[in-house]
């Protein structure tokens, strides 16, 4: 059963699925249902992920060079695609989670100013 | 390494395991496997959708491009159709500009700068003699030059020679007819570096008294005249008095000095076997060609034949004329075949590019117009998020659509240009008939094209995102800025002040052409009609000949319509320049000045009643007679020219003259001749006639005529058919050729003109169109955004008419300011020009003038329909349209 209900779900904002797929394969290669599962997963099912935007989100990342593909067989017994993460594909990781934590802590300070004279 | 780009067969495999997975986990969670397929399918949603996406993440960038390129142009299609009479303004301007540069530029790239089929014809070399002392331009050279330059020079190590006659050809079918053939050495072919298409050339063994007589066919001749048979080989002709074999047929290659048909071994030219032609220095029949040597620039060749010919100046002082200041040129074939049409051709593409610019000028206008028109359109769009890049697309595409279609527009008219440019300008160069419209016209049509769109596309400027468009964007009117006003003027003015270069320099040419046309010649012309019947001599003296001249001319005289016949020996103008610059005389009792040579005469054989059949008058002393035949006393007639300058006192009849030019020295002694009359200046080389010193030697005495003249009542031309058959009845093998009547050689020689006129005229009526366009289009627009302003002008009291002034001052302004702005660059431009080509000469005032007072009219006429609307304008309603 899922933990929330549909409309308490948050949408993704523009630009971060990349950044949450670079993530998740960072503990290993995956095909794209699993991929979606473990986002959904790890944000404690806050965040789904529509197949509409992952799958091509995952070829856009190949194309860019930072995911390798390779056909492998799945637990389902199926044929199945798996992505892993390249070495540049973690630098540009990196890069994301740089650029994210300045933009979480730049809207954090606006929408929580310090205490006066607190500096 | 590139990914690999997968196929829609991995595309779907990729989903298929994606729903097996999902499948599987909600089976495992207990659901049953028909549910759990449903669930699977609709939590992936689209499958469809989704398979397009990713492939369109793989899609190359280009296509994406060039599919917002495909609907940018086909917005730009829908928006342009809504506006078909400015659409079509400017398609026609761009395709007139376009397909007159693309004309022009491939007869210039045809005939300056495509190589000649010779081989290595860039070391293949023209060598010229001139005396700019007497106006030769080229005085050819004598067979003892040619020996001591051949013997003398090592920086050429071949020379070819070549020699214009004219035979009477009778053979491979047709009439007697005369023939342009040149008489060839051995070295000629290997020289000039062709070959043959049938047969052989001509080489060492065909040189020599003893040899054979051999022709070549030009390609031209062989397949114009003979239908390219190839059964021609082996045939034999009769040139002249000697018979030759065709021998074989020379590729396409430009024909130079002259258009021949024939080019024939010496042997078929008893002449040129003669002692005249061998030893006498001065007598100049034949051209020069040669070949650099192995290492040889021709730098050193110019330098080195200087020096020679400097020597062979100074070693025999008596050939060279010290007046003539005669000088040597070396160019190469090509440029040497090129220099007579190198200045007219520069000049139309300078007058192909001032259209061009006239052209893109007043395209920018109305596209500038246009834009100022949908400002607000562009001012919603921008408001709604397009970037200045899409917007600036969106210009790019509508102009490109524009271009494209002028471009292509224009290089269909380019094909009709050529062929009347280098029908023009054949007159000028042999190579322009060669002349195709190639691809690389397509490039330079495109190339225009392009640059045209990428230059207009940047002419509107692009509303500001950060000003806020208040009310253009509420309204969609127009809103005219003073910069935009400022814009379209100048371009108006710069249409003005080109139309005005091109409409000056075209005034001069008519004027030229005009003056020539009324100048007054001193003949006959309308009644006259000349033929020529060239009689191959076999020698001076020809009792034969003269037999033949007089009963012709008694027979002719008899025909009813006929008032006079003669023989002589110069056509009026169209023999002009065969007999170079005229011989030295001098006549009893005068002596030169110091340092001056002999006065040079032109010599003309005429029979009795030429000058009465011609028109000139006899201004004193007698008409040659039957009786001035050979054996009598030698006679001659002088031009009243020659009379006045060596006889100032009026005595010349009966005075004796003497021919003292080393070209006669063959003939031995000089014996003097008696003046026995003296006629009217009439000049037989100019068409705008100068004082001429002419002698006139009795046919009768010397034998050689070849042209005839006949006095008629009636049409010249109604003639023709008559004596052709009267000279055919005495001599079946005579031919009779190019009657016209003395108006219409003068015509024809004048035809470069009128074609230079005509060209150049056109030219400057497009502009002028195009400039009139341009005008009304500008005022047009400012008038139609000032409709409030006029509206509020005529509610407070200005009358109607003071508009009409106000507007139609503003159109003669622009013309005004653009005539100044024409003058002040076309005199710049011609200052310029003069000092790359020779010639360039400043029209007249009347000339400058008269494209002046064209040009305001023009912009008045052109005025007149937005000035009447400004004074029409409903005072309410432009005081409530915004």
């Amino acid at each position: 059963m899922a933990k929330h209900r549909d409309d308490q779900r948050l949408d993704l904002l523009q630009g971060t699925l990349d950044m949450l797929i670079l993530r998740t394969l960072q503990w290993g290669a995956q095909h794209g249902h699993g991929i979606g599962q473990a986002i959904r997963s790890q944000s404690d099912d806050l965040l789904k992920v529509e197949t509409g935007s992952l799958y091509p989100a995952l070829h856009r990342l190949e194309k860019r060079g930072w995911l390798k593909a390779e056909w492998g067989v799945s637990e389902a017994n199926q044929r199945a695609k798996y992505y892993r993460l390249t070495a540049a594909g973690k630098a540009q990781l990196v890069r994301e989670q740089d650029r994210w934590s300045q933009l979480v802590d730049a809207i954090g300070r606006v929408m929580n100013p310090a205490p006066a004279g607190k500096e | 390494m590139r990914p690999h780009i997968p196929d829609s067969d991995e595309l779907d495999d990729e989903i298929r395991g994606h729903l097996a997975i999902s499948i599987k986990q909600r089976i495992e969670r207990g659901e049953d496997p028909e549910t759990a397929r449903l669930a699977a399918l609709k939590e992936f949603g689209n499958v469809a959708l989704t398979r397009d996406s990713i492939r369109s993440v793989w899609r190359p960038r280009w296509i994406d491009s060039a599919e917002g390129l495909a609907r940018d142009i086909k917005f730009a299609l829908r928006a342009l159709m809504r506006v078909k009479g400015m659409a079509a303004t400017v398609v026609v301007t761009l395709a007139l500009g376009i397909g007159a540069n693309a004309a022009i530029f491939s007869v210039v790239r045809g005939v300056l700068l495509r190589p000649l089929v010779n081989r290595d014809e860039d070391r293949l070399l023209y060598i010229r003699q001139s005396a700019p002392g007497i106006g030769a331009e080229n005085t050819t050279f004598s067979v003892p030059e040619i020996d001591d330059i051949k013997s003398r020079v090592t920086t050429i190590n071949a020379f070819g020679d070549f020699s214009t006659v004219d035979f009477t050809m009778i053979g491979l079918g047709g009439e007697p007819r005369v023939v342009k053939a040149g008489v060839v050495s051995g070295s000629f072919f290997a020289v000039m570096g062709l070959r043959p298409v049938l047969g052989r050339l001509l080489n060492a063994q065909d040189d020599g008294p003893n040899a054979p007589g051999a022709a070549v066919l030009t390609h031209r001749f062989w397949t114009t005249s003979l239908g390219s048979d190839p059964g021609v080989i082996g045939k034999a002709i009769r040139l002249g008095p000697r018979s030759a074999t065709v021998v074989g047929v020379l590729e396409p290659s430009v024909p130079y000095p002259a258009a021949t048909e024939i080019i024939a071994n010496v042997v078929t030219s008893p002449h040129h076997l003669g002692a005249t032609m061998v030893t006498n220095r001065t007598h100049r029949m034949t051209e020069l060609f040669g070949r650099l040597a192995p290492g040889a620039t021709i730098e050193a060749a110019r330098a080195e034949l200087t020096s020679v010919h400097a020597a062979l100046m100074r070693e025999h002082p008596e050939a060279y004329s010290p007046k003539g200041d005669v000088q040597l040129h070396v160019s190469t074939l090509r440029d040497q075949i090129a220099a007579p049409a190198r200045t007219i051709l520069l000049v139309l593409l300078g007058a192909a590019a001032v259209v061009f610019v006239i052209a893109c000028s007043n395209v920018a206008n109305l596209i500038l117009a246009r834009s100022v028109r949908r400002e607000g359109e562009l001012a919603v769009r921008a408001a709604l998020g397009a970037g200045s890049g899409a917007l600036r697309r969106t210009l790019l595409a509508e102009s490109l659509v524009l271009c494209g279609a002028g471009a292509a527009l224009g290089l269909l008219l380019a094909r009709p240009f050529v062929a009347m440019v280098s029908s023009y300008a054949a007159r000028f160069s042999i190579r322009a008939l060669e002349v195709r419209v190639d691809t690389s016209v397509l490039w330079v049509g495109a190339g225009l094209a392009i640059a045209a769109a990428v230059l207009l596309a940047y002419v509107p400027r692009l509303p500001s995102p950060h000003a806020p468009a208040g009310l253009g964007l509420a309204t969609g009117g127009v809103r005219i800025t003073p910069g935009t006003n400022r814009r379209l003027r100048l371009f108006a003015t710069t249409q003005i002040a080109f139309s005005f270069v091109l409409l000056a320099g075209a005034g001069m040419l008519l004027a030229t052409l005009v003056a020539l046309q009324s100048a007054r010649t001193g003949y006959d012309m309308r009644q006259v009609l000349a033929v020529d019947i060239p009689v191959s001599a076999t020698g001076l003296g020809d009792p034969t000949a003269i037999t033949f001249y007089q009963e012709a001319t008694r027979r002719i005289s008899t025909l009813p319509g006929v008032e006079g016949a003669a023989v002589g020996s110069f056509v009026p103008w169209r023999d002009a320049g065969s007999l170079g610059p005229g011989f030295l005389f001098t006549v009893e009792g005068y002596t030169p000045a110091d340092g001056e040579e002999n006065p040079r005469g032109r010599m003309r054989m005429v029979a009795p009643r030429f000058f009465d059949v011609l028109g000139v008058p006899l201004l004193a002393g007698r008409d040659f007679t039957d009786d001035d035949r050979r054996g009598t006393e030698p006679v001659v007639i002088v031009s009243q020219s020659v009379a006045q300058r060596l006889f100032p006192n009026g005595e010349a009849v009966n005075r004796h003259l003497t021919w003292t030019d080393p070209v006669f020295s063959i003939y031995g002694k000089p014996v003097p001749s008696r003046i026995v009359g003296i006629v009217a200046d009439v000049d037989d080389e100019n068409v705008v006639p100068e004082p001429a010193m002419t002698i006139y030697r009795p046919v009768w005495q010397m034998g050689v005529a070849g042209r005839l003249f006949v006095r008629t009542a009636g049409d010249p031309y109604a003639l023709v058919p008559a004596v052709t058959r009267v000279v055919r009845d005495m001599s079946s093998e005579q031919p009779v050729e190019r009657a016209a009547t003395l108006e219409d050689v003068r015509a024809e020689v004048l035809s470069p003109e009128r074609v230079n006129a005509f060209v150049f005229s056109g030219f400057a009526g497009i502009a002028l169109l195009i400039a009139v366009v341009g005008v009304a289009g500008v005022l047009a627009f400012s008038v139609s955004a000032r409709t409030r302003e006029f509206g509020v002008r005529l509610a407070v009291g200005s009358a109607p008419r003071h508009l009409l002034t106000m507007v139609l001052s503003e159109g003669a302004a622009i013309a005004a300011i653009g005539i100044v702005a024409g003058a002040i660059g076309g005199f710049a431009l011609a200052s310029v020009a003069a000092r790359f080509v020779a010639g360039v000469q400043l029209p007249g005032a009347l000339t400058v003038a008269g494209a002046a007072v064209v040009l305001v009219a023009a912009a008045i006429v052109a005025s007149l329909m937005p000035a009447a609307r400004a004074s029409r304008v409903d005072v309410l309603q432009a005081l409530r349209s915004e």
